[in-house]
């Protein structure tokens, strides 16, 4: 019974932290319909801040912590006003929710240039001495930890119910356009919704340092768990964010107390998963339901790149022709990069299908090479398998969890299509990591074997450059084939107007069913030569930042064009090789590449030189010609 | 007597109170191209979404080439070969004028996903059959020099014909047309005209929903009169002109329009 209480008190503690980093994703959400995966990066930011302040420069505890939040804070606004608030006008709720988590993964970064890589540790602000009370003892920073998360709640609640400003957020939510006709001033409520969220995060990050081990990635922790609390509690409700957030504290805690912490992370995620499948709208709290097409589907298409007949047949044999010739022509450093460029490239081909034809976000990309990596690496490993059958059985798996997962996601569209997404990488990254036995943990597995086709053994690393290109230019001309025709133009179809579609007889669920399955089958593939190229597969490989970089990959290079992905996949993977010295800068660079492409180059790479390339040979102007004909009669 | 391709018997629905559509009985021959007008409130676009079941009639039954459609999804009403279009266009954003109308083919492609992987020759040829049908159809209506343009770039009278053009191709038995003329300019007006005979004449039945009446007057063979929900008259478009009721419940008297 004392064990129990001791638990329960430890997940309230927790819970505290979670309810208040929820509460920040709710504010966000409620104001702008985005959910704001940033959040977490300001609560790292904060506490190595508090870190550097407290420990290395000596400052009372006092003074380092308010001097974290306020320069967290500053950063925060900084950011939102440069990036999140001028987006937001631009952007339908997926593309934010990509955008944001470019952002996460921009504060990684640079929390990685700064404090490097090295775990950091923060004294207790009341010393070490427990508290007691009736009898139970509790460490005095959760002390800390709950009463500032009451303040905050208060504050919070005080805010939004009693206050003009409180009103205005609320109009903002509610109807942003009737909002700004009433005189309120969207994009600045925006900004200061941003920067209070950023302020909360701060707060909670400084308070929770010293239970925790900070790192420059640990953002993704805050982010993950204050999601998965404000999506199980409800996503629109303060008392839902907190009691999601308790919840899941209270939860993990005995999960890990009475199990293992392998299985309280997965448990979470369970939840969550069976949350968004029964209530989507959250397990404690309703709130009020959003008009979620309010800001659906605002992207718009300028000019249409289409590759057809002659010149784009001629650029593609240039292409390939050099691509063949590519391998005499660089050294083995640079060589090995192409390799994993063109592996990546084969997930991208499927994320493109998905996402760029398609119209559906997958944040889960990572989990099924995941998947597929550790099936085939494994049955190859452990069990002496042949690699191609290896192969075959991670696509088997990997298409098997796709439709289990399906059974989620065919209701849902847009940003919380993308949440189930995540949530389903997370849950793999946590299995992965997890299951030490077999995959071997967070060492990773070693030893795995060169791909080979019956005796033929792909050993060198030009051999897995053609074999890599072969399949590249198979999987092109087929997809290239399909999409080109009534397969794609369904596809596209439904990206555009589900109605629509359907009224003319196509079959929605089952074309969503084959992006999604095409998808996962070309990410299985990919993890699976990713293993067998570097011999050795860790749990970070394949995990979910490898889901936010290659939507980098294909948002870079160009959405809807198959190709496009290549210059993202190639841009992202090759700089860090060829600038070494930068190579401390790939986090940074990553998350600003996926933030600045998704604010100023919709087309991405390809589309933006493509469209150079029309502008010479323009289409007839429109509207004019039809105005003189029209005169003309 | 030619086979009817839709009837309407004592079809009635209320909102509220509101008897938005009373007791409305009329055939559309096979093969013909019928209007249906009446003024603001008459009921014209509830008879359409009632035809096409996106909310059931409270009493009365509507049938289609002499089968019910009581009960029936829309989407399943479209399996059975009727279309129809909407008052606002929506055409699909990211796709060119012709892959828009080639979307309408969809039901009638035959090569799967596979075939077209491989680019088998029959998918090929498939692919060039439906692209000349669909380049045919823009060209009915002025528009193929524009095929390759991105749909929503076009102006919005061009839109809602290139939307037309979609529910052509998929060869429909019966087309409903919810106000295509709606934003278009005359020249615009005058493409629309051609395409509907056009289409009339390639054996497809129209029943168009329509305000512009020198477009009615012009190619429709029947014209079915809805007034307060009430089937007002029915006839040919000069019977119709001359109708006296007509003229003072639709057209109006003189004085007052002016």
């Amino acid at each position: 019974m004392y064990h129990a209480a001791q638990i329960i008190i430890g997940g309230l503690v927790q819970g505290s932290v979670f309810a208040i980093i929820a509460l920040g994703l709710s504010l966000v959400h409620r104001v702008t319909g985005v959910i704001n995966l940033a959040q977490g990066g300001f609560c790292i930011i904060s506490a190595l801040l508090l870190y550097s302040l407290e420990v290395s420069y000596g400052w009372p505890v006092p003074l380092a912590f308010i001097a974290a939040v306020v320069g967290t804070t500053i950063f925060g606004v900084a950011l939102g006003a440069a990036t999140f608030v001028p987006a937001l006008s631009r952007l339908g709720n997926s593309s934010m929710l990509m955008l944001s988590a470019g952002l996460l993964t921009f504060i990684g970064g640079l929390a990685l240039v700064i404090w490097g890589s090295q775990p950091y540790a923060v004294p207790p602000f009341s010393g070490e001495q427990p508290v007691t009370i009736l009898g139970v003892r509790i460490p005095s920073q959760g002390i800390w930890i709950a009463g500032t998360a009451v303040i905050i709640i208060a504050g919070a609640w005080f805010l939004m119910a009693k206050t003009s400003l409180g009103k205005a957020l609320t109009a903002c939510a509610e109807n942003p356009t009737a909002a700004r006709f009433m005189g309120v001033d969207v994009q600045r409520l925006t900004l200061f919704s941003f920067g209070l969220t950023a302020m909360i995060g701060a707060i909670g990050g400084a308070v929770v340092a010293p239970i925790m081990s900070l790192q420059f990635d640990a953002g993704g922790f805050f982010t993950n768990s204050g999601f998965v609390a404000v999506a199980i509690g409800g996503m629109n409700s303060f008392p839902g964010a907190i009691a999601g957030g308790l919840f899941l504290g209270v939860a993990e805690q005995l999960a890990a107390g009475y199990v293992s912490s392998l299985f309280a992370n997965a448990l979470a995620l369970g939840l969550l998963l069976v949350t968004l499948l029964w209530r989507p709208q959250g397990l404690f709290f309703a709130g009020r339901q959003r008009r979620h097409d309010v800001r659906e589907d605002q992207r718009v298409y300028k000019s249409i790149i289409r590759f057809r007949g002659r010149g784009a047949m001629i650029w593609a044999l240039l292409g390939l022709a050099v691509l063949i010739a590519l391998p005499y022509m660089v050294g083995s450093g640079l060589l090995s990069s192409l390799v994993i460029t063109g592996i990546l490239f084969i997930a991208v081909i499927g994320l493109d299908v998905l996402m760029g034809y398609g119209g559906q976000v997958s944040l889960g990309q990572g989990g099924f090479m995941a998947i597929g990596g550790y099936t085939a690496a494994v049955l190859a490993t452990t069990y002496g398998w042949s690699p191609l059958v290896g192969v075959i059985a991670g696509i088997v798996v990997s298409l098997i969890c796709a439709m289990l997962l399906s059974v989620v996601t065919m209701r849902l569209r847009g940003a919380y299509l993308a949440l189930a997404t995540l949530t389903f990488g997370l849950l793999i990254d946590s299995l992965t990591v997890g299951l030490t036995d077999i995959t071997g943990g967070p060492s990773g597995l070693v030893g795995i074997p060169s791909f080979s086709i019956g005796p033929y053994v792909f050993a060198s690393q030009m051999s897995v450059y053609y074999l890599v290109l072969g399949i590249i230019v198979v999987l092109l001309v087929a997809f290239f084939g399909a999409l080109r025709s009534s397969f794609g133009r369904a596809l596209q179809a439904i990206r555009a107007d589900q109605t629509a579609a359907a009224a003319l007889g196509i079959n929605v669920p089952r074309h969503k069913m084959a992006a999604f399955s095409i998808a996962a089958a070309l990410a299985s593939l990919s993890g699976s030569l990713y293993a067998f190229d570097f011999h050795f597969l860790a749990p970070e490989m394949v995990s979910t930042s490898r889901s936010f970089e290659m939507i980098a990959m294909l948002v870079v290079g160009g959405e809807a064009t198959l190709v496009g992905g290549l210059s993202g996949a190639a841009l992202i993977t090759l700089l860090p090789t060829i600038f070494q010295p930068f190579a401390a800068y790939k986090t940074l660079a990553e998350g600003a590449i996926l933030v600045l492409a998704f604010q100023y180059m919709p087309d991405g790479i390809l589309g933006s030189l493509a469209r150079l390339l029309q502008r010479k040979r323009t289409a007839p102007k429109l509207p004019a010609a039809t105005l003189a004909k029209g005169e003309a009669r | 007597m030619s086979e009817s391709a839709l009837e309407a018997k004592a079809v009635s629905i209320t909102f509220g109170g509101l008897r938005a559509v009373a007791e409305v009985s009329f055939t559309v021959p096979h093969g013909s191209l019928t209007a249906l007008i009446g003024p603001n409130g008459a009921g014209k676009t509830t008879f359409f979404n009632l035809v096409t079941n996106l909310f059931p009639p409270d009493s009365g039954e509507i049938m289609f080439y002499g089968s019910s459609l009581r009960g029936r999804s829309p989407a399943e009403i479209a399996g059975m070969g009727l279309l129809r279009t909407f008052q606002t266009a929506r055409v699909f954003p990211g796709m060119t004028a012709l892959e828009n109308v080639l979307v309408g083919a969809y039901k009638e492609t035959k090569a799967g996903p596979l075939q077209q992987m491989l680019w088998l020759p029959a998918a090929l040829r498939e692919e060039r059959r439906l692209t000349e049908r669909a380049t045919a159809l823009l060209d009915l209506v002025g528009l193929s020099v524009y095929r390759d343009v991105a749909a929503t770039s076009l102006p919005i009278g061009a839109q809602k014909l290139v939307e037309v053009c979609r529910a052509v191709m998929a060869r429909p038995r019966l087309l409903l047309l919810d106000e295509p003329a709606a934003g278009l300019n005359d020249a615009e007006t005058a493409e629309l005209a051609a395409l509907l005979r056009a289409v009339r004449d390639s054996g497809i039945t129209i029943l168009v929903v329509e305000h512009n009446m020198s477009l009615v007057m012009d190619v429709a063979d029947q014209v079915v009169v809805l007034d307060l929900g009430k089937l007002l008259a029915r006839g040919t478009p000069r019977e119709i002109q001359g109708d006296r009721r007509v003229i003072e419940a639709y057209l109006g008297v003189e004085e007052e329009t002016a």
